[in-house]
């Protein structure tokens, strides 16, 4: 027996089982009995009557294969005769099987995103234990803060929940490959790393607690891309010198295929020697990955940090009063962000799922209707009630197994345009490819069951209920399903309600989208060209060598043909990044630096503003006079003033900053307020200082162009290999790729809402076109009496209308208190816009209302034909 | 499919259930207690091939089966003779006289 009949026979088989055992069970007694009265003794009989039966199992196996062959047997047929059936229309069947494709495609489609992103395990061994520790400050609001290297010693010399814990610091990486300096996303890890996460090097070894010690950790582990890229996949790599940031390492390792950390996708690992006595040991940068030992819990892990973090506060309490751990499981902290967002498209896919499913169960019923005879004459002819459900049923499984082999073809070409709209650069939270996999396959597979039991069920049941003799008797088949139309409109309510419910989410998206593109920046995105630097410590790690090279690079840059204006910062605006440091007055009594509040700070270049467009409020730009050695000055912006010297003027106001220590700075100009980090956060009051004063080892360029961009790429970067030829020069974009870039997220969710708002209201239409025209053609001759007694148009396309547009108005009323109840799940999405937006709801509402009256047009104008004559004749 | 064709021992235990069958509704024991006393202990149906046979025969519609209570009241699965299965008895029996027919004229040419 093949392995179906056997899956099937398993299905089947209890109740078979059950029967037959009962069956063959009576057989025995009754020969029993039969033995007793001829006078054997109770023993003798039992025996001579089990003897008699021969072997029970064997007989029973023998029985059984039979009863599971024809099980199978009345499946196939039933399969042919459904096949049959949707040959016979092709119409019904095309239109369904398109329905069921659209619906099950798109959540295929989606699936497979929120797959790949939220679902599947981190690809590391046992990866449930892995966790991200963050500082956290209830003061600054920053639940996830990044991590003070003296910090993250302690916690790793104290805490006791983990097996160990490694420090990050995700850093680019200059390597030189034939002469042509590079610049690569590396890593930075304190050598615990790939202990953690388990994952063995193909080639070599990765770092022993040896290489995490400053001195010896000239080594370094390369990705396998870049081994294949740039080595030609030598394994002689390994001990190999190759020159990092102009220092030569050595390489221990190759990495397999495919490793990477979440959000980093980095080529290059390089140990991250910290001890105590390290530069910049009062600021946080570090991210902190660890391992918990068997058995631990996160919230024994929580308290055990909790306990930690105070140690810490009462060990350095200028830096770390106020301050906290928190610990996370690392998917759920890496994933943070895009959970909502993907799961509110999953939602929204359902409901158009949902909405297909109610249309098929229409279609269905209205043919139903139609095939009433059919089903009256077999079951005239003897099929029972299960028979002829099980029949129907047979036919929507194969209406839905068609539809999801369209659909996945539907969801193959979705997911490649979906991707197409996620930004090649992006810090996707996972960088596994995102594809149509086994899983997504069984995912889909599942859904379109559960699709076939949805639109299938209910008509099956419904149909096979009525009363099929009535139906026979009186030749039409109008009486008898009149209780259908009941359920076709509400099935058709529920459709238009969730299409409003995905038009008003949709509609809500847009409007928020709108606003945060019309968000003014300060500054102008056009003819902006961007690209960084990172600078080899090796050598430049003098701060006066460095700030020179820096001025010289962008003078370089303003004299080439087509440059208006050049300038610098540390952190481009609209990446997500920004810096915070504390600061007080310097004509303040000095307090405790953790009693101090805090700014976001900014280091930029003279002309960064003038390059930028961002208007200078009052004083002066940084200029020449600003040297390395000459007095600290500083510039704020106006959010800085109002915040904290309430308006008032602030030039020659001196400040402490605890990023730069040395010496007070100088308040020498007010700017207007950009938006930094991301276009949605409202401009944090901000410090800059100079570029010259306070160098950082990188910086990003911006160059303002004449004209388009894009060409001056080239020349600009010929400039700085003009200054310094081994100088690597990455991620070079225009201004405007930045700006698009950073809403990808909101546009993506915008444009997929539309699209599925959009399909949702055309199926809610032909639903609704579908059951006015079927009760036009019901009461055709009702109308056509109407007409006859002197009925005007107007009169019967307002009864039309007036049957269309009360099913709206019902799903209208419905899908808005769906509205406001999901309300709550949209809020944090939103960006200026509240989940009740009168504007929105009102739009939704009209557009759905609109389309519903439209949906009635072909069958108001068919019902204003009607022809009294033929109506009545017809009867 | 495992359905054996032209078999004569099946073809047979066919005919005899079917025609049994034919009195009127009987459980399987009630079948085999029928054809060995009608045969006078010369036919004894095995009830290894008999209840195979039964669910064969209902799957082809020959039969239909359902659950009633015995003479001595024991719930007992009653198999009936359907309108498919009165032709097929005919059919059968049928065949079957043309193949005594046939056998008796082998066995009479000398």
């Amino acid at each position: 027996m093949s392995w179906i009949a056997r899956l099937r026979g398993m299905l089947n088989r209890q109740r078979l089982d059950r029967e037959l055992d009962e069956e063959l069970r009576s057989h025995v007694e009754m020969r029993t009995a039969d033995n007793l009265a001829a006078g054997m003794s109770p023993e003798d009989a039992r025996f001579a009557a089990q003897k008699r039966f021969g072997n029970f199992t064997l007989l029973k196996e023998d029985t059984r294969a039979v009863d599971i062959i024809g099980w199978l047997d009345e499946c196939a047929r039933d399969f042919r005769y459904a096949l049959r059936m949707l040959k016979r229309s092709p119409g019904f069947t095309a239109v369904a099987v398109l329905t069921l494709a659209l619906g099950i495609g798109a959540n295929s489609a989606i699936f497979s995103v929120v797959d790949a992103i939220l679902l599947r395990p981190l690809p590391y061994p046992e990866p449930e234990r892995l966790v991200r520790i963050w500082e956290s400050s209830a003061k600054y609001d920053s639940p996830r803060n990044v991590v003070n290297p003296l910090n993250f010693l302690d916690w790793r010399d104290h805490s006791q929940s983990f097996e160990s814990m490694a420090a990050i610091s995700g850093a680019m990486t200059n390597l030189s490959f034939h002469g042509q300096p590079v610049a690569l996303q590396g890593m930075q890890v304190s050598p615990e790393f790939f202990s953690i996460l388990r994952v063995p090097p193909l080639l070599g070894r990765t770092f022993s607690a040896a290489d995490g010690v400053a001195g010896q950790d000239h080594v370094v582990i390369l990705s396998y891309e870049l081994w294949q890229r740039q080595y030609g996949a030598n394994p002689k790599i390994i001990d190999a010198k190759i020159d990092v940031d102009a220092v030569p390492f050595t390489v221990i390792g190759v990495m397999p295929g495919g490793f990477s950390f979440p959000k980093i996708k980095s080529e290059v690992w390089t140990p991250l020697p910290l001890a105590r006595t390290a530069e910049w040991k009062e600021g946080r940068y570090l991210t902190v990955v660890a391992r918990l030992k068997q058995g631990v819990s996160l919230s024994q892990a929580q308290q055990d940090m909790q306990r930690v973090a105070n140690f810490t506060a009462q060990a350095r309490p200028d830096n770390n009063k106020y301050w906290s751990a928190n610990v996370f499981p690392m998917l759920e902290d890496v994933t943070q962000g895009v959970r909502r967002p993907l799961w509110v498209l999953l939602a929204s896919v359902s409901f158009l799922l949902l909405i297909a499913c109610a249309n098929v169960a229409n279609l269905l019923l209205m043919r139903g209707t139609a095939r009433l005879r059919e089903l009256a004459v077999r079951s005239a002819l003897g099929a029972a009630r299960s028979r002829i459900v099980r029949q129907l049923f047979v036919e929507s499984l194969l209406l839905s197994l068609a539809g999801m082999a369209a659909g996945l073809l539907l969801a193959q070409l979705g997911l490649r345009s979906l991707l197409a709209l996620i930004p090649q650069n992006a810090p996707l939270p996972r960088s596994e490819p995102i594809a149509m996999d086994f899983r997504v396959l069984l995912f889909t597979f599942l859904a379109s069951l559960l699709t076939a039991v949805a639109f299938g069920l209910v008509p099956a049941l419904r149909l096979s209920r009525v009363d099929l003799q009535s139906a026979l008797k009186h030749g039409t088949l109008r009486s008898g399903v009149g209780g259908h139309q009941a359920l076709r409109r509400s099935f058709v309510v529920a459709e238009v309600s969730l299409a409003l419910l995905l038009s008003v989410g949709a509609g809500l998206m847009l409007r928020s989208f709108a606003r945060l593109i019309s968000v003014d920046p300060g500054f102008s995105p056009e003819h902006l060209l961007t690209m960084h630097i990172w600078t080899s410590p090796a050598r430049y790690f003098d701060n006066l060598k460095r700030s020179q090279y820096f001025d010289r690079m962008l003078t370089e840059i303003r004299a080439t043909p087509g440059v208006r204006a050049a300038g610098s910062t540390h952190f481009l605006p609209l990446k997500r990044m920004f810096s915070g440091s504390c600061f007080s007055p310097a004509d303040q009594p000095a307090s405790s630096p953790s009693d101090w509040p805090s700014a976001q700070f900014l280091i930029i270049s003279s002309g960064y503003l003038q390059t930028m467009s961002t208007a200078l409020l009052s004083g002066r730009d940084f200029d020449d006079r600003d040297r390395f050695s000459s007095q600290p000055v500083a510039m704020v912006n106006h959010a800085f003033v109002e915040r904290f010297y309430s308006g008032q003027s602030v030039l020659g106001k001196q400040l402490r900053v605890c990023w730069t220590m040395e010496k007070p700075v100088e308040i020498v100009g007010v700017v207007a307020d950009a938006r930094q980090a991301q276009l949605q956060d409202t401009p944090e009051p901000t410090i800059f200082l100079s570029n010259s004063q306070a160098p950082m080892y990188f910086a990003t360029l911006v160059v303002r162009a004449a004209g388009d961009p894009g060409p001056i790429a080239r020349s600009a970067e010929a400039a700085i290999h003009r200054v310094d030829p081994e100088q690597a020069v990455s991620d070079i974009q225009t201004m405007e790729t930045v700006f698009s870039d950073s809403v990808s997220s909101p546009r993506f969710q915008a444009v997929l809402l539309m699209m599925f708002a959009g399909l949702a209201v055309a199926l809610a239409t032909i639903g609704v076109y579908g059951v006015v025209s079927y009760s036009i053609s019901q009461r055709a001759n009702e109308i056509g009496i109407r007409i006859a007694l002197g009925a005007r148009s107007a009169n019967v396309v307002r009864l039309v209308l007036r049957e269309a547009l009360t099913l709206a108005v019902i799903a209208l009323l419905l899908g808005l208190a769906g509205a406001l109840a999901l309300s709550r799940v949209l809020e944090s999405l939103l960006f200026e816009v509240t989940p009740t937006d009168p504007i929105t709801l009102a739009s939704a509402c009209f557009i759905v209302l609109a389309v519903s009256a439209l949906a009635a047009v072909l069958p108001a104008r068919r019902a204003m034909r009607i022809d009294p004559i033929v109506a009545l004749r017809y009867e | 499919m495992l359905r054996p064709k032209n078999d004569l021992l099946q073809g047979t235990l066919a005919l005899l259930v079917l025609k049994t069958l034919a009195r009127g509704p009987h459980h399987g024991y009630g079948i085999t207690l029928h054809i060995q006393m009608v045969s006078k202990d010369i036919l004894r149906v095995e009830e290894g091939s008999l209840y195979p046979a039964l669910h064969r025969m209902e799957q082809d519609g020959w039969v239909s089966a359902e659950w009633g209570v015995s003479e001595n009241n024991r719930r007992a699965r009653y198999y009936r003779l359907t309108f498919r299965g009165r032709k097929q008895l005919a059919e059968e029996e049928k065949n079957w006289e043309r193949l005594t027919e046939a056998v008796a004229q082998v066995l009479q040419f000398v």
